[in-house]
């Protein structure tokens, strides 16, 4: 074929149409990014990092950062990654959830498409989010707020053979009430943290399902722009 | 071409919004540490200088993730843009190949040329013998008022040129 022969539509080489559009958000970098750098913070906070250890705080951190990042692209993103364009509302995600089992039971009744999230991941989306705001805020409350730069300050203290810093701190959490929030915020902290794994196992069930039901894959638009 | 372009707008996106990831995950590293300070000594120049720090942090995310939104919306616009600028062009060859009257068979021929390939390409394509394509370029030819190819070519420049 000629070489630098002229092509229609910027085509130098004879192909087929590009495939047309299969319906489904693409997402943005940000969302992907912050995607998959909250499930990197949860797995090794649950799974890698000693609780409590400096590395568990440094994540956690992290973690909090990636969630305001997210939570203010939800005001000015695009459409697609904005809260608005992703309500949370029940009923909808349970008359989802019931097209999704009769799409499954063997009935082929379309699937419906969602400019967004559909009605049941987002649901899903909003309780992972405040379970993680949890798991953050109880953080905060059992290190006293300390940053990680912080902790690690008083650490090398400690390190280099000055114990006050411990004796203050002691001194500091010595009230009943600084001690029963503290027990109190590590038994929320737990607890919220194994929801938030439990969330994730069914949201990863969710995507499984939902990929089958709709004939596509819906991992690759949050992998790479489609 | 195409591909490198592509990639290129795929990966400007990617790295502003890492870039902006980074930024903010430094600064609420910093604003955490700014707060501590504050909370312990505010009239301190250091606590003042680390808030003032803080917050030059904080603005600069909010920029980040204002400019990385724009860019997506311009990419947005772009390639809706060349979408609709690749449908006029096929209309309008579309039209054309109607006003000569082109058969469909001939319709098809006529676009796989203008596409570039030769006659031994299409043939394999349409799934007819090479002599069957090259009477229906004949025609295509024919009716369109050139003689060859390249004249038949230079027709889809000209009206790109306008």
């Amino acid at each position: 074929m000629a070489k630098g022969h002229i092509s229609l539509g910027g085509q130098s080489a004879p192909r087929p149409e590009t495939a047309p559009q299969t319906g489904g958000p693409s997402w943005d970098p940000l969302v992907r990014i912050t995607h998959w750098a909250v499930a990197v913070a949860v797995l090794s906070n649950y799974l890698l990092n000693r609780a409590g250890g400096t590395w568990h705080v440094w994540v956690g951190w992290g973690l909090m950062a990636v969630l305001a990042l997210r939570f203010a692209w939800g005001f000015i993103g695009p459409q697609e990654a904005r809260f608005s364009s992703f309500l949370p509302n029940p009923f909808a995600a349970l008359r989802h959830l019931g097209a999704l089992l009769r799409n499954l039971g063997g009935q082929r009744s379309t699937m419906p498409e969602y400019p967004s999230h559909n009605p049941a991941g987002s649901m899903m989306i909003y309780a992972l989010w405040a379970m993680l705001a949890l798991v953050a805020i109880t953080g905060l409350v059992m290190t006293g707020g300390a940053s990680p730069v912080r902790l690690a300050q008083q650490q090398a203290i400690v390190e280099s053979g000055d114990w006050s810093t411990l004796v203050q701190a002691d001194e500091d959490g010595d009230d009943a009430g600084g001690r029963e929030s503290g027990a109190w915020a590590k038994e929320v902290h737990e607890v919220a943290a194994n929801l938030v794994v439990i969330l994730a196992l069914i949201h990863v069930a969710g995507v499984g399902l939902e990929s089958r039901a709709l004939g596509r894959n819906l991992v690759r638009p949050m992998l790479r722009k489609s | 071409m195409k591909q490198k372009r592509d990639i290129a707008g795929r990966r400007g996106p990617i790295a502003l919004a890492a870039f902006v990831m980074l930024q903010s995950t430094a600064a609420v590293f910093f604003v955490g540490d700014a707060l501590s300070d504050m909370l312990t000594d505010p009239s301190a120049p250091h606590s003042v200088f680390e808030s003032l720090v803080a917050l030059a942090l904080t603005l600069g995310v909010v920029f980040g993730a204002w400019a990385l939104r724009q860019t997506l919306e311009q990419m947005r616009a772009q390639a809706q843009a060349l979408q609709v600028a690749r449908g006029a062009l096929a209309e309008a060859i579309e039209a054309q190949f109607a006003l000569w009257g082109l058969t469909p068979a001939e319709r098809d021929v006529a676009l796989f040329a203008l596409k570039g390939l030769d006659v031994a390409e299409i043939a394999a394509l349409r799934g007819a013998a090479q002599g069957t394509v090259r009477v229906q370029l004949t025609h295509v030819y024919a009716k369109a008022g050139v003689s060859n190819r390249a004249q038949f070519a230079a027709w889809v420049v000209e009206d790109l040129l306008g």
